[in-house]
């Protein structure tokens, strides 16, 4: 008995070493640049895509449909392209901060986070003002609180030397509790049964700023093109953006030219938490006119890829928003066919993994 | 009282598992966003395996599995060189979207007694592991070179260690451990639920960081998480809101990373290639 | 006589650079062997070829009389050849014992008591005391350098090889490090030390070799050769009468340093609190070993380093508490030493970089538009090879992007100069370029300060040579003023 345990053992073992010392001989050929960039963005593509049909297929869903589903249900009529706005729009603001933090060589995952924090304040001082006064300071509101809730992971990146994917993300669960003990406290709505605020007013209710027919262009998305371009213009056309981007690229440089990196990285995780709290104030008064508990269904997580495939082009974000959100709306009618949704979260992780392999990729390291 | 212990070893064991998956290759110097993400697919390799093969069997076949995803870890940060934080979170979306949408065709239902993962023998390995890794990581030799890729990658290579080649085994550890984690949730709560991990991946992670990235005291940061919540659902709520009591991780660790509690002891070749 | 080493007609080339010229090495068993030489000389070159880090291109090795052919470092450390080299390699997480034995474990597990009883016994023998449980972040510089000699010990190694090992130590350190050594050798390890210290070679070692261009200068028994043939056979007699460069400094102070202590990144003190004025106008060299505090000098005149104690001001302003915004403002303008890391950003265009540095000069109030009226302007002015300014920067080869960054640095009314190895990657008719770019900098008013490895390219070009040697600051006397030997004994502290 012991001998045949020790043998099979010996056979793991055995199995183990010899699948890593293949594994390390792709290490190498990689490293030596044998596989190119083209060759593995061919081989992931392919990689990604025989695996998503081969899912298809398993589950017993017919690709063909599912993928025909996908485009209808997304972007085949008028209201399925107003439905993929509404989804883009809180992912198109999220991401603007997403990015420019990362321009700063911050990931910020705590935009979730700083979404909840923003929307919950903000649908708080909307209820308490009411009237377009309190839709204008509710945003404002969201955009400070959001901004504070960053802070202390921007604070502990530049002087503790703390990593900030781990202080936001401890930041994004205080930010789930804390909302939720606040909607369920002291901003609970008077007649509510849940864990909610009370409706905004139909006069603190923005409308769509267009509507033809089933089409609705909302308002929220013409802020955050706005703020797109406005913060694409403040990091290439100002020193201080310009300094912004400097500290993100090489710090060890931008120190040399005199930016002051610590500051810089305060002040980007400051602002892109402002950012992410306006997406949240626009989300109440636009779209949900009310703050509850799970309020954000993973917009923060959504708009880290929605950033990352931008590409460093602030502009590329209008069409990464845009195929998030028509995933995460044609996702929900593929619901009809029966397929799970779950296959639309599939097809963003490949496609960030393609992408950033190819792109965002370390530098560095030795031969061995 | 007795109540209490139950709850507290019944919520702290499986952090403690995934905590030590999260030593495995963060002590080695992957950085692991994607402990959330491997431990929910371990919970429904779990049930699709051991719902056919039988508990035996079932948790053989979910290690092998999970280890298999834990070194899809390592050839995108070991090989492709992808970000360690993009390829954590692609790997958790992954993995969100996979198992609920293979849920319905290989885990719809939940596992009755006779096929449930044994779940003394996983306690009771959740109980040993932090010794066990502990002695694997200061008295042997795979444990010293594993920590030196971790502290300092291109040093460790001028003496002749591969780094890459420990970090290797070291993420086939984390899928090891996330295999134990996952088929421990099963085995207490027998059905798969979407998103049932419930953040666990992360407070193990806040665990790690808090125990100063050391088996024995990531063991013990998760016994004190795993306590704070037993005690949440003995009160619910009765002194302190629960929110409160949940918020208590993440705040002390968010303490911990800012250096106010002792040292900063992040491994220095964290992320490095 | 009972040879070690035996390294015969060693010849290594890289692309044009002939790095090793038919070098031979012999070192006697049981001796400390100096390898002496300037940066650049090939001494380095040299070691690495025999602890198998590179091979060369033609050449015999012999390990006691017999012949190897060495393609790793792990073939040379089996065959009991240990280097220490300048990168210390010594993990700080980790224990003492633990990178004792770090990449030489005795088998799969570690046998704690017994490694700790070994470790002592080694340690006894040379006369070190360390605690062997504590973390090695904890180690002195000499500490580390006495670990890094016990780690050779452990992997029991013959021949060792030191790259300055008393490069961070204080001279008690370094007379205690050299004590342990020579017990080392009288029990028959072979010890070959690279260095640029005289007095090091003639209190310890017994036989020294010198390098030069590549090429072995010369070979003598320490006792039979004096200070001053050894440091003129290093720096090497300049046959060439060169001209004192015209200097229109005047008698205005302006940039002036005063009891400077800086710390290196290891924690030593590796600038020893220096003092000097320069005049507006001069243009004037660092003259130096690599290593010496130069880089530490520098750093902290740029702002990037803060001093420990001293005061520097520019024309009468404090400049301790400034920070680097506000020296660039005052007219600091900086080559640096490591353009990648520290002078461009690669992943930027040609555009992009011509503002780093100056992003807060009136010029640039308008960042697109200095870009667009600048670039070209730095990029002509040392011709630098590129294919459109929106090339990404990374893409220029690294003399050009040398051209663009001296370019840059000298483009905006200059006041103060520093420039760290300015003509690194540069041909010669460049490097005149560059230099007569700053001289006229200099008669405009500017300061310049220049650290160069290259002691005939500041006697060629700067007007004033000062020399730092083991974080100290010399001036030759004025009659030595131009003398290369005199200056080179300065540099190998044989004055």
């Amino acid at each position: 008995m012991v001998r045949v345990f020790l043998l099979l053992a010996k056979l793991l073992i055995r199995c183990i070493s010899s699948g890593r010392d293949f594994a390390l001989k792709l290490y190498r050929a990689q490293r030596s640049g044998d596989l190119r960039k083209l060759f593995h963005a061919t081989v992931l593509g392919l990689a990604g895509s025989i695996l998503l049909v081969a899912s298809l297929m398993v589950a017993g869903a017919n690709p063909v449909s599912a993928i025909s589903q996908l485009l209808t249900g997304s972007v085949g009529s008028a209201s399925a392209i107003s439905g993929t706005i509404r989804e883009m729009t809180p992912l198109l603001i999220l991401g603007v901060s997403v990015f420019l933090a990362l321009k700063a060589g911050l990931f910020n995952i705590g935009a979730e986070g700083q979404f909840l924090v923003g929307s919950c304040f903000a649908a708080a001082t909307m209820l308490a003002v009411g009237g377009p006064l309190g839709v204008v300071l509710g945003v404002l509101v969201g955009a400070i609180s959001g901004g504070l809730w960053a802070l202390p992971a921007g604070y502990i990146k530049a002087f503790r030397n703390g990593h900030e994917v781990i202080t936001t993300i401890m930041l994004n669960n205080i930010a789930v509790n804390l909302t939720k003990w606040l909607v369920s406290g002291p901003f609970k709505g008077e007649k509510a049964v849940s864990a909610t605020t009370a409706t905004l007013p139909i006069n603190s209710q923005l409308t769509p700023l267009i509507k033809i027919g089933q089409f609705e262009l909302p308002q929220a998305v013409v802020v955050g093109i706005l703020l797109t371009v406005g913060v694409g213009y403040w990091l290439t056309k100002t020193t201080s953006g310009y300094e912004l981007r400097a500290a993100g690229a090489n710090p060890t440089a931008a120190e040399f030219a005199g930016v002051k990196t610590k500051q810089v990285t305060v002040k980007a995780m400051f602002l892109s938490g402002s950012i992410a709290g306006i997406a949240g104030a626009l989300q109440i008064a636009q779209f949900e006119h009310r703050f509850y508990d799970g309020s954000s269904v993973g917009y923060g997580f959504d708009a880290l890829g929605v950033a990352l495939l931008a590409g460093g082009n602030p502009y590329g974000l209008f069409a990464s928003s845009f195929l998030f959100g028509a995933l995460n709306k044609g996702g929900t009618s593929l619901m009809g066919l029966g397929i799970d949704k779950g296959i639309t979260t599939m097809v963003l992780a490949i496609v960030i993994i393609i992408f950033a392999a190819i792109k965002y990729r370390q530098r560095g390291g030795q031969n061995d | 009282m007795i109540d209490l212990i139950k709850q507290c070893i019944t919520m702290s064991i499986p952090l403690v598992l995934i905590a030590l998956a999260g030593f495995f290759s963060e002590r080695g110097g992957v950085i692991n966003i994607g402990l959330e993400g491997k431990t929910l697919l371990a919970c429904f390799f779990a049930v699709a395996f051991s719902s056919r093969f039988g508990p035996g069997m079932g948790l053989c076949l979910t290690i092998v599995a999970t280890s298999l995803v834990s070194l899809l870890h390592w050839l995108l940060t070991q090989v492709y060189r992808m970000d360690h934080i993009i390829s954590g979170m692609a790997i958790n979306l992954l993995a969100a979207g996979a198992t609920s949408f293979f849920k319905f065709k290989f885990a719809p239902d939940g596992l009755d007694d006779a096929h449930s993962p044994p779940k003394m023998l996983l306690y009771a390995l959740g109980i040993i592991a932090p010794a066990l890794l502990w002695w694997l990581s200061h008295k042997t030799r795979f444990g010293l070179q594993h920590r030196s890729a971790g502290s300092d990658p291109d040093k460790a290579r001028l003496l002749g260690i591969n780094p890459q080649g420990i970090r290797f085994m070291g993420l086939i550890g984390t899928g090891v451990l996330c295999a134990l984690a996952g088929s421990l949730l099963i085995a207490e709560t027998p059905q798969f639920t979407d998103g049932m991990t419930s953040g666990r991946g992360y407070i193990a992670l806040a665990a790690l960081i808090l125990g100063g990235w050391r088996p024995v005291n990531a063991g013990l940061a998760c016994l004190l998480f795993g306590a704070a919540s037993a005690l949440q659902i003995q009160y619910n709520g009765q002194y302190i809101p629960s929110e409160a009591w949940k918020s208590l991780p993440y705040l002390v660790t968010l303490l911990a990373i800012a250096g106010f509690l002792g040292r900063n002891r992040t491994p220095a070749g964290l992320g490095k290639p | 006589m009972n040879l070690a080493v035996e390294m015969t007609q060693i010849s290594k080339r890289y692309g044009d650079v002939q790095a090793l010229d038919q070098v031979s090495l012999a070192v006697e068993k049981g001796t400390i062997h100096a390898l002496v030489g300037e940066n650049g000389a090939g001494k380095t070159t040299l070691m690495k070829a025999l602890y198998g880090a590179l091979i060369p291109d033609s050449g015999l090795i012999r390990l006691n009389g017999d012949r190897v052919t060495l393609k790793s470092s792990r073939e040379a450390i089996a065959q009991g050849i240990g280097m220490v080299s300048q990168h210390y390699g010594i993990i700080g997480e980790l224990t003492n014992l633990e990178n004792l034995i770090l990449g030489a474990e005795n088998g799969p597990v570690l046998t704690p008591a017994q490694n700790e009883q070994r470790a002592q016994e080694l340690a006894q023998q040379m006369g070190f005391e360390f605690d062997w449980s504590a973390e090695s972040s904890t180690l002195s510089p000499a500490g580390g350098q006495k670990l890094e000699i016990l780690k050779l010990l452990w992997r029991n190694s013959q021949i060792m090889i030191l790259d300055e090992p008393t490069a961070m130590l204080s001279p008690q350190d370094s007379d205690a490090l050299y004590a342990s050594l020579k017990q080392l050798a009288a029990s028959g390890t072979t010890i070959i030390v690279v260095t640029h210290r005289l007095p090091e070679v003639f209190e310890h070692c017994k036989r020294v070799t010198v390098v030069r261009g590549g090429c072995l200068i010369a070979d003598h028994e320490v006792a039979e050769v004096g200070a001053t043939q050894l440091a003129e056979e290093i720096v090497g007699g300049s046959v060439i009468e060169r001209p004192t460069p015209v200097s229109s400094a005047s008698g205005v102070t302006s940039l002036a340093v005063s009891d400077l202590e800086v710390k290196g990144d290891k924690g030593q003190v590796a600038v020893k609190g220096i003092s000097f004025d320069l005049k507006a106008g001069q243009l004037v060299g660092i003259a130096g070993v690599d290593g010496n505090g130069q880089r530490e000098l520098f750093h902290s005149i740029i702002g990037y380093a803060k001093p420990i104690a001293g005061s520097i001001t520019l024309n009468g302003d404090s400049w301790i508490g400034a920070s680097i915004g506000e020296r660039i403002i005052a007219g600091l303008r900086v080559i640096p030493e490591d353009r990648h890391h520290e002078g461009v950003i690669e992943d930027w265009t040609l555009f992009e970089n011509s503002s780093l540095g100056l992003q807060r000069l009136a010029e640039f109030s308008n960042i697109g538009a200095g870009q667009a009226e600048l670039a070209p302007r730095m990029a002509e002015k040392f011709s630098t090879k590129h294919g459109g300014l929106n090339q990404k920067m990374g893409s220029l080869s690294g003399g050009n992007q040398q051209r663009f960054v001296a370019g840059r640095a000298l483009e905006i009314y200059p006041k103060l100069i520093l420039a760290f190895q300015p003509a690194r990657g540069l041909d010669l008719n460049s490097t005149t370029k560059v230099y007569r770019e700053i001289r006229r900098r200099c008669d405009e008013g500017a300061t310049a300060v220049i650290v160069s490895f290259d002691l005939d390219e500041l006697l060629d070009f700067c007007d004033r040579i000062l020399v730092m040697n083991h974080g100290e600051l010399y001036e030759p006397k004025p009659e030595e003023a131009r003398d290369r030997t005199a200056i080179g004994r300065l540099m190998v502290g044989a004055a």
